[in-house]
Formats: C-alpha cells, sequence, structure tokens
C-alpha cells in the first residue's frame, strides 16, 4: 500500500512537468492553430540549457532555469518569425512541416555539439521521508517550480496587457489588429511562450533524469497525449490532465511490467480522441 | 483636402477584383454615409481602408498622410478606426474586457476611464451586464458592445459598417442620436448602411456603391430627391 503511494506521489509530482510541458505545445495551438512539431528538441534543448550552465559555469540548475527560460522564450520567437510566419494562414499541412523542419535542424546540430551519449546533472537535494514514504527533493522542487509557473502564466494571461493582446488574437484576430494590437508580434510572442514552457520543463526534467538531444521525443509525445486529455488549447486543462498522466505512469509499473506504460498511455490518448475529442474538462458551453 | 481620403483603391480575394478605382472622400467633422446593393463592394472597401485586404492600386491618406502602407494596427493607431461588419467581438472575454481592448491604442489608453463611463451612459445595458461573456450577448447587445469598443478606441475617423443591423428600430434611433453627439464633438464618421432612407436622413454626404465603383455621389438631402436614387435605393 505504501508502495502504492510513493508510486502515485512520485508520478504526481512528475505530472506537473509534463503539464508544463504539454501547456506550451497547448498555448501554441490555442493561440494560431499550430502543432508545433519542434517541441520535443526544445525540451532537450533545455535539458542541455541547465546541464552546460551548471556543469561549466556552475551556476545553480534552478538559477539556470531563468536563463533556460529567457533563451526559450528569444528562440520561440526566432523561429515563429523564420519558420512559421510565411506559413501561418497556410493548411496545416504546412506548419507541421515547418515546425518539422525546425525539429530535424535542432537535432541534427544538437547532435554534432553535443554528441548522442547520454548526460545528466549531477545534482541531488537528497530525499526526505514522510511516514514510509520517501520523496526526491529534486521532484518536488520542480513540482513547485512547474505550479509558480504555471501560476505565473496565468496572472500573464489574464492579468497583464499583453496576456490580454494574447487571449484576443486567439480569440478574433481580424478584430485584434483593428483595436491596434499588433497581432503578428502577439503570435511571436505566444509562440516564444510556449518555446519557453517547453524549455523549462526540460530544464527540471534534467534534474532528475538523464538525457541526450533525442530525449525530448518522448516528451513530445507525453505532452501530445496531455494536451489532448486537456482540451487542446487549454492550458489550464493541460497542467491538470499532466497529473493524470503522470499519475499513471506511477502506478502502471506497479501491477504491469514498465514497457506497458506507454502503450497504455497511447490506449488513452486514442480512447479520448475518439469519444471526448474535446478533452476531459472542456464544457459544451465554452 | 479630406480627413480621410481614398484615391482610386482597386482591391480584391485572391485573383477576383472587387473594387474597380473607388474614390471616397470623408470631410473633417462630417458624417458621410455609404450605401450600395448587397455584394456592391462596402465592406471590401473597409476592409482595404483597414489594410486587413492590401490595396492592389491606389491610395489611403488620412490628414494629408500616405497611411496606405500601414497595417491595421497602425491605423487604429493613429485614430482610423472600423467597426467591423458582424459585429466580431473578444467572444471569450467579458463586456468590460472588450472595452478595454478597444482602449487598446496609446492614444486612447489615457482616457480609458472618461471613455468607460462615456459609453456606459450611452449603452446602460452594457454596464449592468458588464461581466457577462460578450458571446453569450443577444444581437442587439452585442452590436451596441461593437459600436461602444470602437468609442473605446479614442478615434478621430470612425467607420462602421451596417450599424443597424439586427437591432430594433427604437435602438437604431437611439444610436443614430449617439452617433450625432459624437459628430457635434468633432468626430469624422462613416457609415455604411443597408437601411438607405435613414442613411440619407442623418449623414451630410453620401457615396452609392454598385459593382465595386462609386455610382454616384453627393449632399444626402439632394442624393435623397434623386429620381435614380429613389427608385433603385428607396423603392419609391
Ligand atoms: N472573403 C471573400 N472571398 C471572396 N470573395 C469575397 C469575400 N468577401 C466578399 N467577397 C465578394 O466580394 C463582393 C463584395 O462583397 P462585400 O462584402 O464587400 O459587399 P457589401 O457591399 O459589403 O455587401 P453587404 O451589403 O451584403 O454587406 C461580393 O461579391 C462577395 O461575394
Ligand atoms: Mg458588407
Amino acid at each position: 500500500m505504501d508502495f502504492l503511494l510513493a508510486s502515485l506521489i512520485d508520478g504526481l509530482l512528475l505530472g506537473f512537468v509534463y503539464g508544463i510541458a504539454a501547456m506550451g505545445l497547448t498555448l501554441i495551438w490555442g493561440v494560431m492553430n499550430v502543432i508545433n512539431l519542434s517541441h520535443g528538441p526544445i525540451i532537450a534543448l533545455g535539458m542541455f540549457g541547465v546541464y552546460y550552465i551548471f556543469s561549466a559555469l556552475g551556476i545553480h540548475p534552478y538559477l539556470a532555469l531563468i536563463a533556460v527560460a529567457a533563451g526559450g522564450l528569444l528562440l520561440g520567437g526566432l523561429i515563429y518569425f523564420v519558420a512559421v510566419h510565411r506559413v501561418i494562414d497556410a493548411p496545416h499541412l504546412s506548419t507541421l512541416l515547418a515546425t518539422f523542419s525546425v525539429n530535424m535542424i535542432i537535432i541534427g546540430l544538437g547532435t554534432a555539439a553535443f554528441s548522442a551519449s547520454p548526460r545528466n546533472v549531477d545534482f541531488t537535494l537528497g530525499s526526505f521521508e514522510i511516514g514510509s514514504i520517501t520523496i526526491l527533493g529534486t521532484r518536488l522542487v520542480a513540482a513547485i517550480l512547474a505550479m509558480f509557473v504555471t501560476g505565473g502564466l496565468y496572472l500573464f494571461l489574464y492579468k497583464s496587457r499583453y496576456g490580454r493582446y494574447i487571449r484576443a488574437v486567439t480569440d478574433n484576430r481580424d478584430a485584434a489588429e483593428l483595436m491596434g494590437v499588433p497581432s503578428v508580434r502577439i503570435l511571436a510572442l505566444s509562440f516564444g511562450l510556449g518555446t519557453m514552457l517547453a524549455a523549462i520543463s526540460g530544464g527540471l526534467i534534467a534534474t532528475f533524469f538523464p538525457f541526450t538531444i533525442l530525449a525530448g521525443g518522448s516528451y513530445e509525445l507525453k505532452s501530445f497525449v496531455v494536451s489532448v486529455l486537456g482540451g487542446l488549447g487549454n492550458p489550464v486543462g493541460a497542467l491538470l490532465a499532466g497529473l493524470i498522466l503522470g499519475a499513471i505512469e506511477g502506478i502502471i509499473p506497479t501491477v504491469l511490467p514498465t514497457t506497458w506504460v506507454p502503450v497504455l498511455e497511447f490506449v488513452l490518448f486514442i480512447l479520448i480522441l475518439l469519444f471526448r475529442p474535446q478533452g476531459l474538462f472542456k464544457t459544451k458551453s465554452s | 483636402m479630406g480627413m480621410l481620403e481614398i484615391r482610386d483603391i482597386t482591391s480584391g480575394y485572391g485573383e477576383v477584383q472587387i473594387l474597380w478605382g473607388t474614390t471616397l472622400n470623408l470631410e473633417k467633422g462630417d458624417l458621410t454615409s455609404l450605401v450600395g446593393a448587397n455584394g456592391a463592394g462596402k465592406t471590401t472597401t473597409m476592409r482595404t481602408i483597414m489594410g486587413l485586404l492590401k490595396p492592389w492600386q491606389g491610395s489611403v491618406w488620412f490628414d494629408g498622410q500616405d497611411i496606405s502602407n500601414m497595417s491595421a494596427h497602425e491605423k487604429a493607431e493613429i485614430g482610423v478606426v472600423l467597426v467591423p461588419e458582424g459585429r466580431q467581438l473578444f467572444t471569450q472575454m467579458s463586456i468590460e474586457e472588450n472595452l478595454e481592448m478597444g482602449a487598446s491604442p496609446k492614444r486612447a489608453r489615457p482616457h480609458i476611464q472618461r471613455n468607460l463611463e462615456r459609453v456606459y451612459a450611452m449603452f446602460p445595458r452594457l454596464k449592468e451586464r458588464r461581466l457577462q461573456k460578450a458571446g453569450t450577448m443577444s444581437g442587439g447587445e452585442q452590436q451596441m458592445l461593437a459600436v461602444a469598443r470602437g468609442i473605446m478606441a479614442e478615434p478621430i475617423v470612425l467607420m462602421i459598417d451596417e450599424l443597424s443591423l439586427g437591432l430594433a428600430p427604437v435602438l437604431v434611433l437611439d444610436l443614430f442620436q449617439t452617433l450625432q453627439k459624437l459628430k457635434s464633438e468633432g468626430m469624422t464618421m462613416m457609415l455604411v448602411e443597408q437601411n438607405v432612407q435613414m442613411a440619407l436622413a442623418v449623414s451630410d454626404y453620401a457615396y452609392v456603391m454598385a459593382h465595386g465603383k462609386v455610382e454616384l455621389h453627393g449632399n444626402s438631402r439632394e442624393l435623397a430627391k434623386n429620381e435614380y436614387v429613389r427608385k433603385a435605393y428607396l423603392g419609391l
């Protein structure tokens, strides 16, 4: 029983991080109807960002995250203008191919620069016990930081001028333009925020799992499952769905071999697409 | 020279040309109306003036300045504001947030409080429901909000595409009175209207559009007496 509870808590803590990764994906989809296939490599870049800032400069990984977040924001803006902007009104296939190309470029450059050998951030916060349950410090901090990031995103979107602009452009881009909103810059900002969230999630994952430049791929797939579960375009749904996925990942290995985890995740993915494509949390009216 | 001048504009959608050399001139402080049959190109003209559609040829001038190459948000920023056809509200936002969005241009921000009070006084209904989502309001309420949002932008030139569509006649009269008030404050306005009789009655100058061109223009009162206009547009 304790073992089950420990796995569940472990999974839930991880779920917060999945949640913010998926928020990045879902934010971009929600604002501009673009599926960002460079999501995974950006998660990996976040991992490498924390790794190098920590191991080469000796800066604390959680401080390194700030630089990684800023880098993610800028990189996202750059990707928007270079690869996405010109095809933003074209059919979905064009934006898929454009972001997929970015995906290939990052992986190619990343493999050349970092090789494909695994790294890990040599850093620990120890662990502590609550009753008979052991919690890894880095995971707890990652979950707490992910909550702060979520809260920050919410405040930004709902309480700030630029957040309101993002919601306006999401709602009706032409009307936003007519009201004086520079919609192209807002799209670039939104893409930047989406990649920033991906990079932060990568940076957090790097504090407890080893990784290579290819490691982002599996988190990208999880982000898809989580986004769809939470309702594509719904950031709050993404966080809740992240927790669900985390919990599933925590519990399944206690009853089945670990290899079943992706199988069941994608069965869930298909079931959701079939029976509740609007996601778990979306009501009909909204 | 007019406050807003549209010189010999051509434009369209994709390969399809809709406007074939449209020329309009809005005198400062005038209420100008633009009328014409369905499909004549009125909305296309508005979208091209704002830059939501790129003009193929011709130019747009605001207060003596060529603004043909500005994008829509830059035009809103300098005071050229369109209340678009079909309302185009931010449906997921509350009424108040829609109004705050209207006040996005820098020139409008310092006056947001005054303008809020002003539009709430014009449309008390909006104040009562200010926290309701715009998408859940009735058609008439949405139209009020669309106009109010435009006023929030502190326009120098305010263009309204389909003012009276879907509104009860009493409300239309109210709205026209509101516009008269704005006009007395010096605002330059253009109205696109289906109700030609009403449009000619309230405006100073009018343009009649057909097939992507200005067919007739002149003093509204004189146009209202014009034999051809009476037959073709007023059904008299
Ligand atoms: N997005 C579009 N793509 C292609 N053609 C369009 C588009 N929008 C409008 N048109 C065409 O352009 C022509 C002019 O349309 P427009 O909307 O400017 O007319 P209008 O004068 O505003 O009419 P109404 O009084 O019905 O609003 C019409 O023939 C219309 O079918
Ligand atoms: Mg029209």
